[in-house]
Formats: structure tokens, C-alpha cells, sequence
């Protein structure tokens, strides 16, 4: 009876993971490979490409900047309203892309904070600033988290030690919980970059799919399919697809060694 | 003035907490903490070291009041069960860490003398995790020991050890501390730690300091019937009937005790005996100093180790008496056997009247 429970849930198991592989092994086999060179190497590839990577780096480079101290003060610090914090900053990771991007074009439009932003030189409405904007606020969440999970992992009284050995809480930060997060870091650093690079509905409602202006690699794949272009959507979904299958394995190969 | 006072402590972790705790400590003092699981021992460690900020009360070092100091400004080392070893250093930059900071020269010289010191002068190289657990805590003691902490608290040090490792580590750690005249606060589950390193003892419960003095006055004059148990001493209840020839005779269940504390007639009274002081033989002891001769029902033998804990009955009053496994084997005793109990007048020890059950926090 246990066996057969057992591999009633294995099967299961390998029923999805069947179709998973021949979902993408149909994006590598459909499409002619001289076909996938050619678009490659078209311009609107190498520009969407480039746009992709840049705003990818940027935007991830931003999100660890901020995920860091948001993960680190949920996982140490009780203070008022950390749970409502959390719960918001979390919210997008079940929230559509489409409404998020409809709430960040609503707060960048016409609004006192869209208004102080643009004092600032920074216009996020169909702009490549809001792509990077839109990635930001998709990949954020994502990060936190891990974040949050790597600084809970860490024992807090190496932490003591560290102060009661006459360092303040900013040194022992650097000294001992940071290095120790590196793996966690790392881990997050690639989930963030592969949300960024992957965030569709968020950049579409934010910063428009105009054709080689704010045409990252997902909306490439859309605009392309649209026109019935198959060559080109084919070709930027296989980049995606290397993306994503570079970040799954540097983020596995990191858990494991966390 | 103390060297360290600590004065209506109270504070509340939601699971954890500490109410109303008084004590004080000279300098040098070794004072063990012993209680059960969620007694708050290592709360009171770690609002000492400035980790947890007291709802209420104060906390003075050397006469200056440092309940608000962070713990970087406060000196004061710890040493955890789980040692708590930085892993991406190596052994050498964990116990040169602290001292980096107080120091731009001879820090190599103090990290070679403290390892040497705790025999670990070999492992300054490996990293934390190539050692064993005896290794690290020796560690993790060089670490705090080398930074000169006018106070080093020790939460429950030696647990993870096997016992013959724990036995090495604690002699090492008595002559370390010795040698550089530490004020040491060391929780722990282990009684032989508290009668091997401390001259100070504090018992608690659920949050409550509920016993603290010298360790003698603790193992032999307990407060309570709970702290008793803890430290396996028997507790009698009984009333004074007469001095006689400069003794105190107690009566407890038609049995009459003889001690050379001294109490009123007629006052109910309680007697604390120790495991230990307590000398078993076959019939009755003829010709010797001993005061108190009990014959009694030997009910159960409990092994301990090198030791046996014998659980004897005179009439309904219960007695625990600590054997070696050789006296054991040479009196040839069983269960069933009827066998007497030899107690000096000196290890009748009369300690309050009544006994106390409740949790009642002691005011120092």
C-alpha cells in the first residue's frame, strides 16, 4: 500500500516534469537553426538584447542594494509595523504583473511622487527608466525574501559575540553577518536578474512595448508573435530560456551551498 | 561597592522571561546558574551582555550603571554551548578578532600565548569546522578569554561534550580563569561544574531567582523543597523536642535527629542532608563520633555512573544516599535489605521553618 502511494506521487512527479520538457524541448526543435541565427544577429534582437542586459544589471544591482537592509531588518529587528511592511513588500510576488504596472503608472503619472521624481530628472512613463522601474519593483520582492531567509539561517549569536568582542551593530554587519550571507546573496543576485530579465506585464503597462525603444527580450517574444513573426519570438524566447536555465543552476548550485 | 550588581531585573520575552531578579558579585567570584529548561538563565546572560534592553531595573559593572550601554562599550565576553565560531575565519583570526580591535601590535603574541595556554597553539590554521567540539570550546573560551573582559558570562559551556572531554575542558577552563582572576557567570545543567568552578551559586526558576549564595549554603541549606530536588539534597520536615549536650534534637516521623545548628524547642523546623554525607552499613556503627544511626529499607539502587544513588525508607521518611559502585559491591547490597544510615550531627543541616514549595524570589 505505501509503495504504491509512493509511486502514485512519483508518477505524478514525472507526468509535469514530462510535459515541462518537451514544452521546451518543442522551443529548440521547431524553429530552423539557420532561422534562429539570422534573427539573432538581426538589429532589433541585438538591441533588445542589449536594452534587456543593461536594464537587467541595473535594475538587479538596485535591487540588492535595497533587499539586503530590507532582508536583514525583517529577519533581526521587531519595530512597529514590520508585519504590514513585509506583507506590502511581498505583495507583488502574488500580485498580476499587468496590475502591478497599472499601480506604478498611476503613482509615476500625475502624482506628487511622479511629479518629485521628474524634479529629479527621472521620467518612468514609457520611458527605459521605467523599465529598469518596472524590473525593480518585479524582482524586489523575490530577493527580499531570500534575503530574509539567509540572514534568518545565519545564528544571531555569532552577532552578540561579534559585539560583545567591541564592534558596533554596522561592523559586525560587514565583519560577520555579510560574509556569511554570501551565499545568499549570490543566490538572490541571480533570482532578481532572471525576474528582471523575464518581467513582461509590468514593463508593458509601465514603460510601453514600443518597437527598439523600450523593447527588452519578453516583449521581443510579444510584439514579434504579434506580427506572426515566429523566427524572431522563437529566437528571443531560446535567449530567455538560456537565462533562465543559467540562473536556476548558479541559484541551485548556491542553495546547496548555503 | 560590588563589582557587579544587578537590581530588579525584569524582563519579558513573551516565552522567556525574568522577574525581579537581585544579586551581587565580587570581583573574581565564580558563580554558577543552575535551574531547569526556560528558566530564564540565559536571558539574564544575554540582558547582561546588552542583547535584550531590561523593561525594568539596572545593572552596575565596577560601580558604573550600564543597563543602557551598548555591548560593544561593556566588556563583558560569552562563550555559547555551540561555541558560535565564525566559520569563514580561521581559528587564529577567531581569537584575534576581538583583540583587533584594542590593539595595532603585539595581538600574534597574545593569540600564541591564550591558544597555548588552552593547548590549541596547533589548530591556529584550520578553519572552525575541521575540529572537534572539545577543540572548538576551547576556542571559542581563547576568544573571549584574549580580549581581558572584566566580566566573562559562559552559557552552559561544556554541554556538548562527551564527559571525558568535558572533564578535561573544565580543568583548563579553572586554570585559565585562575590565572587571569576573571569574574565569571557560567549557566549550566551539570551540578559537578558548580561544586568543581564556582564559589557562588544562583538557582532559578520560571524567571525567578529563587536561591543565590555561596555554594555551600545552597547544596546544603536549600530554600525550597524544588531546589533540593535540584540539587539532590533530602529534605525533612520536622519539630524540635530538646538541646541536649550542645545538639539540637529533631523529631521527624518518630525518628530523632541530632544537629549542631541550632533551633528553638518546639519550633517546626527543616532538615536538609546531602546524598553524600550520608555513610550506609550492613548493622549499626559501634564506637564512632557519628550521632545519627537510622535503620531503614533499602527500596531501590539507581546506577549513576561511577556511583549509585541508594533510595532508602525509615518509616515513611524517605533518604538518598550517594555509594561508590565498590561500596557497593563490597557491602553486596540489594533491594530488600535492611541497612543502616550513619549521619554526623554536622551534616544535619537545619535550614528554615517551613519548608517553601512556592516560587518565592530571594532579595539579595
Amino acid at each position: 500500500m505505501a509503495n504504491l502511494f509512493k509511486n502514485l506521487l512519483i508518477t505524478f512527479t514525472f507526468l509535469i516534469t514530462g510535459l515541462l520538457v518537451f514544452a521546451i524541448a518543442a522551443l529548440f526543435m521547431v524553429p530552423e537553426l539557420s532561422d534562429v541565427w539570422q534573427s539573432f544577429w538581426s538589429e532589433e534582437m541585438l538591441y533588445s538584447l542589449r536594452l534587456s542586459l543593461w536594464t537587467g544589471l541595473i535594475s538587479t544591482g538596485l535591487v540588492m542594494v535595497f533587499s539586503l537592509p530590507i532582508g536583514y531588518s525583517l529577519s533581526r529587528f521587531q519595530f512597529f509595523g514590520k508585519g504590514f511592511a513585509k506583507t506590502i513588500i511581498d505583495l507583488p510576488v502574488a500580485f498580476p504583473e499587468l496590475v502591478l504596472g497599472l499601480c506604478l503608472l498611476l503613482l509615476f503619472g500625475n502624482t506628487f511622487v511622479g511629479r518629485i521624481f521628474q524634479w529629479m530628472g527621472l521620467n518612468f512613463v514609457f520611458t527605459k527608466q521605467g523599465v529598469v522601474a518596472a524590473q525593480f519593483f518585479t524582482a524586489l520582492p523575490y530577493a527580499s525574501r531570500i534575503m530574509k531567509s539567509t540572514f534568518d539561517y545565519i545564528d544571531p549569536r555569532m552577532e552578540f559575540v561579534s559585539r560583545s568582542l567591541g564592534y558596533s551593530m554596522s561592523e559586525t554587519f560587514m565583519n560577520v553577518s555579510l560574509p556569511l550571507a554570501k551565499n545568499g546573496i549570490m543566490a538572490s543576485t541571480v533570482i532578481a536578474f532572471a525576474r528582471c530579465i523575464g518581467t513582461f506585464g509590468t514593463v508593458l503597462i509601465l514603460a510601453g512595448g514600443t518597437y527598439m525603444k523600450t523593447e527588452v527580450l519578453p516583449m521581443t517574444l510579444y510584439l514579434n508573435i504579434s506580427y506572426g513573426n515566429m523566427g524572431m519570438a522563437l529566437t528571443s524566447g531560446i535567449v530567455l530560456m538560456v537565462v533562465s536555465f543559467l540562473a536556476i543552476y548558479v541559484f541551485e548550485r548556491t542553495e546547496a551551498a548555503l | 561597592m560590588s563589582f557587579l550588581t544587578v537590581e530588579d531585573l525584569h524582563i519579558n520575552l513573551g516565552e522567556f522571561y525574568l522577574k525581579e531578579v537581585f544579586f551581587q558579585l565580587d570581583q573574581g567570584d565564580y558563580l554558577t546558574i543552575i535551574g531547569p529548561t526556560g528558566a530564564g538563565k540565559t536571558i539574564l546572560l544575554e540582558s547582561l551582555i546588552g542583547f535584550w534592553a531590561p523593561d525594568k531595573g539596572r545593572i552596575y559593572l565596577e560601580g558604573k550603571e550600564i543597563t543602557k550601554e551598548p555591548p560593544e562599550h561593556r566588556r563583558i565576553g560569552i562563550v555559547y554551548q555551540d561555541y558560535a565560531l565564525l566559520p569563514h575565519f580561521s581559528v587564529f583570526k577567531n581569537i584575534a578578532y576581538g583583540l583587533k580591535k584594542k590593539y595595532k601590535h603585539g595581538i600574534e603574541e597574545r593569540v600564541r600565548d591564550i591558544a597555548s595556554a588552552l593547548c590549541i597553539d596547533h589548530l591556529l590554521h584550520r578553519k572552525p569546522a575541521t575540529l572537534s567540539g572539545g577543540e572548538q570550546q576551547r576556542v571559542a573560551l581563547a576568544r573571549a578569554l584574549v580580549a581581558e573582559p572584566k566580566l566573562l558570562l559562559m552559557d552552559e559551556p561544556f554541554s556538548a561534550l562527551d564527559s571525558r572531554t568535558r572533564r578535561d575542558t573544565r580543568l583548563l577552563v579553572k586554570r585559565a580563569i585562575k590565572e587571569r582572576h576573571t569574574t565569571v557567570i557560567h549557566v549550566t545543567h551539570d551540578l559537578i561544574d558548580a561544586w568543581f568552578l564556582a564559589n557562588k551559586v544562583a538557582v532559578f526558576r520560571e524567571g525567578h531567582l529563587l536561591q543565590f549564595g555561596p555554594l555551600d549554603e545552597v547544596f546544603t541549606r536549600p530554600r525550597s523543597e524544588f531546589i533540593a530536588d535540584f540539587v539532590g539534597v533530602t529534605m525533612l520536615e520536622g519539630r524540635v523536642k530538646a538541646q541536649e549536650h550542645g545538639l539540637t534534637v529533631i523529631g521527624v516521623d518518630g525518628i530523632d535527629f541530632r544537629s549542631l545548628d541550632e533551633a528553638g524547642v518546639g519550633t517546626d523546623v527543616t532538615l536538609a542532608i546531602r546524598p553524600e554525607d550520608i555513610i550506609v552499613s550492613r548493622g549499626p556503627l559501634e564506637q564512632v563520633s557519628v550521632q545519627n544511626r537510622i535503620e531503614a529499607l533499602l527500596e531501590d539502587i539507581v546506577p549513576e555512573g561511577k556511583t549509585s544513588l541508594l533510595r532508602l525508607r525509615a518509616h515513611d521518611m524517605p533518604l538518598s544516599v550517594l555509594v561508590t559502585r565498590n561500596a557497593l559491591h563490597q557491602l553486596q547490597l540489594a533491594p530488600g535489605d535492611m541497612v543502616w544510615a550513619n549521619i554526623k550531627s554536622a551534616n544535619v543541616r537545619i535550614v528554615r521553618d517551613p519548608i517553601g514549595t512556592d516560587i518565592e524570589p530571594v532579595r539579595e
